[in-house]
């Protein structure tokens, strides 16, 4: 059976020149890089090596760039890192965040921090005359993603960082999404700290980075040693490191040419969904919205039989609703954005990729509307009515 | 895969999906919590079951649970349809996943909502349109 994998936001595979440069250091040059004997220096030159390489992808200093665990230990230092050295104060983030963010500042507000959740727009975009409106005068951090994970849609950042910057105020993002995905300078964005990750652009899982310009105010949340300069405690994860850098410089080097073709392919998706199966809507932005992302409604369903019906096909794609307590929970990005819940409780996210091919889209173009139909057809009337 | 063989042949080719004209009793049960809704229709002869029909909206196990549910019920008693318990569908599926019960539940609970309008009733509403 043919598999298709239309899940690269959640996670993707490791490129085999990514896997290559890790290899030497499992088990050949495996020294601590805190070390300063040969074996340690090796490990050291190798994280040098690596860190310059990320930070001269973004344009920023070598020592503005940290490495972190993933995407969720990145939103953690940067929030609480910001929050605990100011005491207390107000954090302005979205409805929309990743939970990496919204329970950090949850957390935050049950330790006496207030923070205020920006409500978004149909296409999930928050209006930044709404971050203006929220800052107050011990604002002490805004947060706003760059990219929304489950409708792709880009936030209008480079306005944001604006508002932080007449208003002195640290502005983050959780650019998971976005990195190596979209081109961005995080100086024109005004940006102080941007979170990223590896494994959602072909290198490893358990490996991100947090960028923090230089000079802003923060402290450390996990202690320890006095690795990446006593802002992240813990022995570097070498081989993770490296591999995030190579995957990092493959990206500068194809992601425009991989932008264009995704992008026809994902578009190609949609138009043929839509010219096949009827009741069906796009949620996200139509085009501020990064190449890759494709999320899909179907009236009349519930996106978790859509799901398994294309997994017995061999497709992975996933599901904007969860029942996993017994509880059948629309997705909370598409509640913000107002999509009515007979349509979220049917929402399915298509996310394509490097390995996404002409012929997976006709593969899936064959089976997704017999899927739906079918699902459909075994559902009461008053439903899809 | 986490669901059996069984309850996966039973939602890539669920059985007895459908309206049924004139049925002689319709029972529907919805999940309060998960939204899931089932809808049985059935036709009795004697007292037994001649014919069970479904519709469902919901997750991969519930239609699968639907399909079976109208399996069991042919050439039941109506009666003994008062009997049939979740843990009996589920055994019947092949077992379901904790977080999956509600499957079996949402459909015992429309096969008895369908055989107590038989029983008060023998004239479903439906029947009349």
């Amino acid at each position: 059976m043919r598999r298709v994998y239309l899940d690269h936001n959640a996670s993707t595979a490791v490129r085999p020149e990514v896997l290559a440069a890790m290899l030497p250091y499992f088990a050949e040059q495996y020294g601590n890089p805190s070390s300063i004997h040969g074996f340690g220096r090796e490990a050291r030159d190798a994280v040098d090596a690596a860190r310059e390489e990320i930070a001269g992808f973004m344009g920023v200093a070598k020592e503005e760039f940290v490495f972190t665990s993933g995407g969720t230990e990145s939103d953690n230092l940067a929030i609480k890192g910001v929050a605990h050295a100011h005491r207390q104060g107000h954090i302005i983030t979205s409805q929309v965040e990743h939970h990496a963010v919204l329970r950090t500042c949850q957390a935050l507000e049950r330790a006496g921090f207030a923070v205020t959740y920006l409500p978004v727009d149909g296409h999930g975009r928050v209006d930044p005359d709404d971050v203006r409106r929220a800052v107050r005068p011990d604002t002490i951090l805004i947060s706003v993603m760059y990219v929304n994970s489950e409708v792709g849609t880009i936030m209008p950042l480079g306005e944001i960082g604006r508002i932080a910057r007449e208003h002195g105020v640290v502005f983050h993002s959780d650019a998971v999404q976005a990195f190596g995905k979209i081109r961005f300078d995080v100086r024109e964005l005004g940006l102080h700290l941007l979170s990223s990750s590896s494994h959602k652009i072909y290198g490893p899982k358990g490996l991100g980075g947090l960028y923090i310009r230089k000079g802003t105010k923060m402290v450390s949340i996990q202690h320890g040693g006095d690795h990446e300069r006593r802002r992240r405690a813990g022995t570097e994860n070498v081989p993770a490191i490296v591999g995030f850098a190579r995957a990092v410089s493959l990206r500068a080097r194809d992601m425009d040419e991989e932008a264009l073709r995704v992008r026809r392919l994902r578009d190609r998706l949609w138009e043929g969904v839509r010219a096949r199966v009827p009741d069906v809507r796009l949620n996200g932005h139509p085009t501020e919205r990064v190449p890759g992302t494709l999320n899909l409604s179907f009236r009349g369903l519930e996106a978790e039989s859509l799901i398994l019906a294309l997994d017995l096909k061999g497709i992975g794609a996933s599901a904007g609703s969860a029942c996993t307590s017994g509880s059948l929970e629309p997705s909370y990005v598409l509640t913000a954005m107002g999509v009515p819940t007979e349509w979220s409780l049917g929402a399915l996210r298509c996310s394509l990729g490097r390995s996404t091919s002409e012929e997976d889209i006709d593969y899936v173009l064959e089976v997704l509307p017999a899927a739906v139909e079918r699902i459909r057809a075994v559902s009461p009337a008053a439903v899809t009515a | 895969m986490i669901y059996s063989e069984t309850l996966l042949e039973h939602f890539r080719a669920p059985r007895n999906v459908g309206l049924m004209r004139n049925p002689d009793a319709v029972g529907e049960s919805q999940d309060s919590t998960c939204g899931d809704l089932a809808r049985f229709y059935l036709r009795v002869a004697d007292g037994r079951v001649t014919e069970a029909r479904f519709q469902t909206y919901g997750c991969g196990p519930s239609i699968a649970a639907s399909s079976l549910a109208t399996e069991l019920a042919r050439d039941r008693a109506v009666e003994e349809l008062m009997g049939l318990t979740p843990a009996v569908v589920e055994e019947a599926l092949g077992g379901l996943p904790d977080e999956r019960r509600h499957a079996a539940s949402l459909v015992v609970d429309a096969l008895h909502a369908a055989a107590a309008q038989y029983r008060t009733a023998r004239r479903p509403e439906v029947s009349r349109v």
